[in-house]
């Protein structure tokens, strides 16, 4: 059976490309037959994201107005067998995305065997981020623990729970889950950065992952490397744990507290 | 368009119902086009009294612009008054209720109804209003939400966004909330910004009620 899962924050630059990147491959990592698509028409992030840029030869748009085939448009990635990236079209807009259009693309791609597709909306309430999460079973909203990444989540939770298909057929609903990215426990220590349970008191659903503050981050998106994918990081552990609790298994979340320093460490200022 | 079913060929009783009519929403039914139905009459009629009719009907402030399809009869009375047959328009059985005899329903009194129940969180962005009844929310009211009734609004859960009883001017309703973070309370149309809340009712159970213009808040069950 397949998943469509919708990766959404309403405010833009919180991570949702960094997400939708890394957890397509720690799915496909696991054996999982995935799609990872872009909805930002017209800002073409992801591949980007996932290093397969100057593979772009096919787009979004057009397997939807039908100028080539979705096998055509869909890009293996080079690392993982079973991923497969499906690129926004850096020369249209928003406009050129249709309730039909997007659901053709995900009924052949269901068809076609895939176990999940992430949809990696765009930021905004506007038809780009309606349509990614219009189809969506399960939809993970990132957010930055701040006040207005917070804000713009309950928003968008909001239109989870009445402008998406299963809501407007009375077919149950989109099961939310919250990400946290950039969590800085030293900061959150200072009071200077909400809490995992502040954010999680305010909208009120459950904890998929939290993602520490890391270098690795940004390297690994200039790299064209999802995260994940780097060894010894601390935010590619988080991911990996997101994964493993995406597919239903029990993992206590890590990297809430500053790291212990070590004696020497302590001694000579490590 | 609408369609007017005769019950009665009575040009002074037509003229003084659909008149009425006309009056209770004049900018819907002043001097709309409507097309005639004779089929719920006792007998057809002659063109005499059907003319008759038609004056009534146009003196009430609609326009006939034609009969709605039905015997060879009513084609035959189109014919000769050069009024088109409309088929769009399908003659109903006799025994359905006629628009025309329908009294307009009387608004319910305030408060009969039944209270609103809203049980997921109201996230921002989204409103909710209980029109003639209270509300109760089991949820939280987030940052940037709306809750409004015309009775009371009662929230079993934290309230962040803003809150409205008695929208209707109802002085006696009141708002109830388990935890306060309000951004905004009113009461009838008074009411109360927090750009800061009071340190004595954040978080708290608080009430909050209308006394004469003053807004008042409380805790509750303290």
């Amino acid at each position: 059976m397949t998943e469509i899962i919708v990766v959404t924050s309403g405010k833009g630059g919180v991570g949702k490309t960094t997400t939708s990147a890394s957890l397509s491959c720690g799915l496909a990592r696991r054996g999982k037959k995935v799609a990872v698509i872009d909805f930002d028409i017209g800002l073409r992030n992801l591949d980007l994201v996932m290093g397969c840029e100057r593979r772009v030869v096919y787009d979004f748009v057009n397997v939807i107005h039908g100028d080539c085939t979705l096998k055509q448009a869909l890009i293996k990635d080079k690392r993982l067998d079973s991923l497969f990236i499906l690129a926004a079209s850096q020369t249209r807009d928003k406009d050129a995305l249709s309730v039909e259009g997007v659901k053709k693309v995900l009924d052949e791609l269901t068809e076609d065997g895939f176990d999940y597709i992430i949809c990696d909306s765009p930021a905004g309430i506007e038809k780009g981020a309606h349509l990614a999460m219009y189809f969506a079973d399960r939809a993970i909203v990132v957010v930055n623990p701040e006040v207005s990444s917070v804000r713009d989540s309950d928003r968008i939770l909001g239109l989870l729970a009445s402008k998406t298909q299963k809501a407007e057929k009375g077919e149950g609903s989109v099961k939310e889950h919250l990400l946290l990215t950039r969590y800085s426990p030293r900061r959150v220590a200072a009071g200077e950065m909400m809490s995992v349970d502040d954010v999680k008191e305010i909208l009120g659903i459950d904890v998929i992952g939290v993602i520490p503050e890391s270098p690795d981050v940004l390297s690994a998106s200039n790299a064209g490397t999802p995260v994940i994918l780097q060894e010894n990081s601390d935010a590619a552990r988080a991911y990996e744990d997101a994964v493993g609790r995406l597919l239903g298994e029990t993992i206590p979340l890590r990297f809430l507290e500053e790291p212990k320093k070590g004696f020497f460490a302590r001694v000579f200022g490590g | 368009m609408a369609q007017v079913r005769l019950r009665t060929l009575d040009a002074n009783e037509v003229r003084d119902e659909l008149a009425a009519r006309v009056a209770t929403a004049p900018q819907m039914f002043e001097r709309t086009a409507v097309c005639l139905d004779l089929s719920a009459l006792d007998k057809e009629p002659d063109i005499g009294e059907l003319r008759a009719v038609l004056d009534a009907v146009r003196q009430a402030g609609m326009y006939p612009v034609g009969l709605a399809h039905g015997t060879s009869t009513v084609d035959a009375l189109a014919r000769s008054l050069d009024l088109p047959v409309l088929t769009q328009f399908r003659v109903q059985p006799r025994t359905a209720p006629t628009p025309v005899e329908r009294k307009p329903t009387p608004e319910p009194a305030a408060f009969m109804n039944p209270t609103l129940m809203h049980h997921q969180p109201v996230r921002s962005g989204q409103r909710v209003y209980a029109r003639h009844r209270d509300l109760v929310v089991t949820s939280v009211v987030g940052a940037g939400a709306e809750v409004m009734a015309d009775g009371c609004v009662h929230i079993y859960g934290a309230l962040r966004g803003r809150a409205a009883a008695g929208v209707g001017g109802e002085v006696t309703a009141r708002v109830f909330c388990q935890e306060f973070h309000a951004e905004l309370i009113s009461i009838a149309g008074v009411f109360r910004v927090f750009e800061t809340i009071p340190p004595e009712l954040a978080g708290k159970p608080v009430q909050a009620w209308l006394d004469g213009d003053d807004l008042k808040l409380a805790r509750v069950g303290a």
